[in-house]
């Protein structure tokens, strides 16, 4: 920006830490076109000052000195498409965590000032966006949480075309008479009323419903998706502006439950078999004297399922009480290893416990025997004595756990990269890497469901279940695909009243990425944000780093390899502009440039001065929040560290580093979020690639006999507030041990 | 696979004890809050969780050869603090009625008493009709002239001749079922130490209640239940000097108002009456906290309560009452006090012994 302004805040203790005499001085120095400061900026009169000065003097850049940019943003919002903003950080990062007056502290104030203006200054203006949104919802799959997407999307306005494979909507739940109880007093199973819901869809004059069909393709980009239905009589074609796959999940293949006495007696069946049996008129004579259930099989075991389906245990005491109900005489048990029956649901537990007399009781079982004459015998270790128990049955009914009827869509696309390898033929070694991979993902074949063309496959990346939600607890229905949410029991386990409101939920998220797209903003979690990335694609060499690393997908690539750029599938985070070599990749108000200068911004003592400088990278996500939590707490922490706030760590191009250590820079320490199966990078695989760059920049380091301990990477959660000065003063002392950097004055 | 163990969560026992007054354990969800709250059980092996789970499955053999069954003394704080309403208190209550029934000697005994609820008329009719026919047969049922004397009705003779064919009884019985239980509980545990060292703490312990006094739901019923215990002991001490006062010291009966024997038999029927009067008003009272009452329970405190007011009665009704009335109270107090001592090995009453022995056992399976 050209027209910059500086306000600076001195209020909230700034002014009493640091002296603001010469602080219009620096700023004019530093290419400023205005400057004021006031006591307390956010109040009205601040708000003002700030308003005058954009109109009488035409200022396009805003710099403002104060607090954390997460604090105020209300007050110091601006029409991002006219005026650049950009925050210093006096209060959290100056005077509520350095000693006032010292001159550490004024060096630090004036560097961070510095480095706003020289950020603000590279700082471009976002265009407008011009693109046509569709505003129809499109909904694959019709069980109970895709019906009520459809419902819900439709109630809110928009156009739906609802997706099923089969020739009846309504999905696994027509298999199912009566469901757990979600009314009070809770005590007994509720009626099933997918009808009503079914024939309210169906009546829907905005809902389209393409049954017996199947998605052939989906192309392009949320707010502007191509989509090919192939039905029963051939094509149809339309747009979409954002898609819900609620293609809901299967049971557990019970023929892997042998030893469970699966397929080797006719009197042992899964709980879904159960469903069938007594939708269609109950248990068959001679009844059995006593039916064993048995919960978590196949569940919670290394073997098969690892996880719990969460809806068995319910699902177990729904069938108890339904068989009381029609044959009185049968003697029900049960085995579990946890009774699972959350919230409301114990008033249920403790009503079939009473109400049927049935025993429950816990341990693991080990083994279902067949006796003679029908007589089942199931042995339990690990009871709650520790005792091993057996206990003789005439049936046994095994709750088996749910599979998503999901797509892994990177393994799919590993197998279609590796046939093309394979018919390439270039090298013998090569063909034989490829076939591996091909015989290690051949069972994906002909899974595919959306039939994405995308890149990085045909369908959504799984998590290690194969549930293709991103994020398994802050972003409920959020997906690694921008404007497709998954719904229901593909996106984790659930029983029948979750998935309703499942539905519902993915169906406000995609009518929110709809609204969003209209308005030409980014969705979550850089919701808001105008600006696109730009590609230099000149200088590209097709390196395809962008392509494979951006965790959304949002890149395809054209023959030769070159990035094609879908602004609307494109969260912002960054990470391509980190991943990119020949740093071609910007954003207008994040570039390799304006980090850049913000490192030259920074003054670099000389080394007989004896005041090192290093620089944290810090993540927007979980770290600058933490730190702000620290500061708020008034603690302290070295102040020759100076803090430089990054979209995701994955957004750090390793230039930086070089950079900062060129100028004299003593050490680079990057915070950022979790990263493993449970990560907390709010970009799935930020911290991850950070990681891989910054081992590979230590390698470099060692190979220039620069010691690799003035590059670290470290990770923490939004709560370990106390660990940030923790970390910075442990760095800056690592770094003091170290030495200064030897370029230091070059 | 001989090493399982083989649980029948339908067997008979456990529809005895739901007849019993069992029927909620079906709610336990064993989360072990009532091993938490209570304060007699033992670290060890503390109740009363593991006897939920085995009445859940039916384990019959545990529960009777089970001294933890007995170490509960029904405080009820179990039941106060049971998430589930799953009243531990009123299931080992019940499991311990079956446990006494079938530990009995002769089983049939048991069983009789055992289901008070229908054989009560049985078991109180026939002391009576005994009673009856044997004055009719000794001295053709007169009823004797004013001023009463006792003995013109029924001969002192009599009395000994049945009541310490009674005792006989008693202990042969009772000792019967004491040595099974003994054996049975001793199975697992080795013991330790002498039986008559480890007796004697127990006593004291009984005497005063100790274990009685740590429970918080029950705090109301450790002096009803006291007075009574003190109230019997007072009578039978009475009973004894009676005999003193008759053959060595050769007094006549009735004893004057201020003799020291006779103030003591006073100081027994005031304990009875005191104590008998508390435990009924516990077992009346709304919030239960003797837990809920079965036929089996309310027989024994019937009969208690009979001995006590027909025998404070009697007493009364010497100088106060019509002969022919205070001699029928009289029949009716025998005829209790019969009911009470033969049913002694097979009613509540037998907790004297079993809840003795198996606090003995406990001192001598301590490890010190």
């Amino acid at each position: 920006m050209d027209k910059v302004g500086l306000f600076l805040c001195t209020g909230c203790e700034i002014g009493a830490a640091i002296n603001t005499e010469n602080i219009e001085e620096l700023a004019k120095e530093r290419g400023a076109k205005f400057f004021a400061n006031h006591p307390c900026l956010c109040s009205e009169e601040g708000i003002n000052l700030i308003h005058n000065a954009v109109e009488n003097d035409g200022l396009n850049g805003l710099c403002i000195a104060a607090c954390s940019h997460r604090e105020k943003t209300e007050e110091f919002r601006v029409n991002p498409l006219k005026i650049s903003m950009e925050r210093v950080c006096l209060r959290e990062q100056v005077a509520w965590t350095h000693k006032p007056n010292d001159e550490d502290t004024q060096m630090l104030a004036e560097d961070l000032l510095k480095m706003g203006l020289a950020r603000i200054a590279k700082n471009e203006l976002p265009a407008a966006s011009q693109e046509t949104i569709d505003r129809t919802v499109l909904v694959v799959g019709a069980g109970l949480a895709g019906l009520q997407a459809a419902r819900a999307a439709a109630g809110m306005g928009h156009p739906v075309v609802l997706v099923e494979k089969q020739a009846k909507l309504g999905g696994y739940l027509n298999r199912v008479k009566t469901l757990v109880p979600e009314k009070p007093p809770y005590d007994s199973p509720h009626p099933n009323n997918l009808a009503d819901i079914v024939a309210e869809v169906e009546d829907h004059k905005t809902i389209k419903i393409f049954k017996g069909s199947k998605i052939k393709s989906i192309q392009g980009q949320p707010g502007q998706f191509d989509v090919v239905v192939q039905t029963a009589s051939g094509e149809e074609n339309f747009k979409a502006g954002a898609v819900i796959q609620a293609t809901g999940a299967k049971p557990y293949d019970a023929d892997k439950l042998s030893h469970l006495g699966y397929g080797k007696s006719p009197r042992v069946i899964t709980s879904h078999e159960l469903e069938d049996l007594m939708s269609q008129g109950g248990l068959k004579t001679p009844l059995p004297g006593r039916v064993v259930f048995i919960q978590c099989a196949g569940s919670r075991d290394e073997k098969h399922l690892r996880y719990c389906s969460g809806e068995c245990c319910a699902t177990t005491l729904k069938q108890v009480a339904t068989l009381h109900a029609s044959h009185p005489q049968v003697e029900c048990a049960v085995m579990y290893r946890d009774f699972r029956a959350p919230g409301q649901l114990e008033h249920f537990y403790a009503s079939v416990q009473e109400k049927t007399g049935c025993m429950f009781t816990r341990g693991e079982v080990e083994s279902v025997e067949t006796l003679d004459g029908d007589k089942l015998r199931i042995q339990m270790q690990n009871s709650l004595l520790g005792e091993q128990v057996s206990l003789e049955a005439d049936m046994v009914v095994l709750a088996t756990g749910m599979v998503p009827v999901s797509a892994d869509g990177e393994a799919i696309r590993e197998l279609q990269d590796a046939r093309v390898r394979i018919n390439k033929n270039e090298s013998a070694t090569q063909v034989e890497e490829a076939k591996k991979i091909e015989a290690k993902n051949i069972h994906h074949e002909g899974t595919e469901i959306l039939n994405l063309h995308y890149r990085q496959g045909p369908d959504m990346p799984v998590l290690s279940y194969s549930f293709p939600d991103s994020h398994y607890i802050c972003f409920p229905y959020e997906t690694r695909r921008t404007g497709i949410y998954a719904a229901g029991t593909l996106r984790a386990p659930m029983d029948a009243a979750q998935a309703s409101e499942d539905g519902w939920g993915a169906a406000m998220k995609a009518v929110q990425c709809i609204e969003a797209n209209t308005h030409g903003m980014a969705v979550h979690p850089r919701a808001g944000d105008t600006s696109i990335a730009s590609f230099f694609l000149q200088r590209c060499t097709q390196c395809k780093r962008c392509t494979e690393e951006c965790p959304f997908g949002t890149l395809n690539e054209d023959k030769k390899g070159t990035p094609e750029y879908f602004p609307l599938r494109c969260r912002r985070c960054g990470i391509c502009l980190g991943a990119c070599p020949e740093r071609i990749i910007s954003f207008p108000e994040y570039s390799v440039d304006s980090v850049a200068s913000m490192i030259k911004a920074i003054e670099v003592p000389e080394e007989d001065e004896e005041k090192p400088r290093m620089i944290a990278l810090l993540c927007e996500n979980d770290a600058i929040p933490a730190l702000d939590q620290a500061a708020g707490r008034r603690m302290q922490w070295n102040p020759w560290i100076r803090i430089i706030p990054v979209r995701c760590l994955g957004a750090v191009n390793t230039v930086w580093i070089a950079d900062s250590l060129s100028r004299g820079i003593d050490g680079v320490i990057l915070i950022g979020c979790k990263s493993g199966d449970d990560y907390q990078c709010h970009y799935i695989r930020g911290s991850e690639l950070a990681k891989t760059r910054m081992t590979n920049v230590q390698e470099t380091l060692d190979r220039l006999t620069l010691e690799s301990e003035r590059v670290q990477v470290h990770e923490l959660s939004h709560n370990e507030f106390h660990r940030i000065p923790e970390l910075l003063d442990a760095f800056a002392e690592t770094i003091e041990q170290v030495g200064p950097n030897p370029y230091k004055g070059f | 696979m001989a090493s399982h163990l083989e649980i029948v969560p339908s067997s008979e026992w456990r529809k005895k004890l739901h007849d019993r007054g069992g029927a909620p354990v079906t709610r336990c969800f064993q989360c072990a809050t009532c091993c938490s709250v209570c304060k007699l059980a033992p670290e060890e092996q503390p109740f009363p969780r593991r006897q939920m789970l085995w009445s859940q499955w039916g384990l019959s053999d545990r529960m009777a050869s089970d001294p933890g069954l007995w170490l509960c003394h029904q405080c009820n704080d179990c039941t106060t603090h049971c998430p589930r309403d799953a009243r531990p208190g009123d299931i080992l209550q019940a499991a311990r009625s079956l446990a006494v029934e079938r530990l009995a000697v002769p089983g049939f005994l048991g069983k009789l008493v055992g289901n008070a609820k229908s054989t009560w008329p049985i078991l109180l009719g026939i002391p009576f009709l005994f009673w009856v026919a044997a004055l009719y047969a000794v001295n053709g049922l007169t009823i004797p002239e004013s001023p009463l004397v006792y003995d013109r009705l029924v001969p002192h003779w009599l009395i000994y001749a049945v009541f310490f064919s009674v005792t006989g009884f008693i202990l042969i019985t009772a000792g019967a079922g004491a040595i099974k239980f003994w054996n049975q509980i001793g199975r697992d545990k080795p013991r330790q130490g002498s039986f008559i060292g480890s007796l004697i703490p127990v006593l004291m312990d009984i005497a005063f209640h100790g274990r009685f006094g740590k429970c918080d739901t029950a705090k109301s019923r450790k002096w009803g239940h006291f007075a009574l215990l003190w109230g019997f002991v007072l009578a039978a001490v009475a009973s004894a000097f009676i005999i003193v006062a008759m053959y060595i010291l050769m007094e006549e009966l009735p004893l004057p108002f201020w003799h020291p024997f006779k103030i003591i038999g006073n100081v027994a029927a005031v304990f009875l009456v005191v104590g008998g009067f508390m435990v009924l008003q516990n077992r009346l009272r709304q919030d239960k906290p003797a837990g809920n009452a079965t036929a089996y329970d309310n027989f024994f405190l019937s009969v208690v309560l009979m001995v006590v007011i027909t025998g404070v009665l009697t007493e009364v009704g010497r100088y106060l009452m019509h002969p022919e009335l205070a001699s029928w109270i009289y029949i009716l107090h025998l005829t209790s006090v019969l009911s009470l001592f033969v049913t002694f090995p097979f009613s509540k009453f037998a907790h004297l012994i079993y809840r003795t022995l198996a606090m003995v056992h406990e001192r001598m399976t301590i490890k010190s």
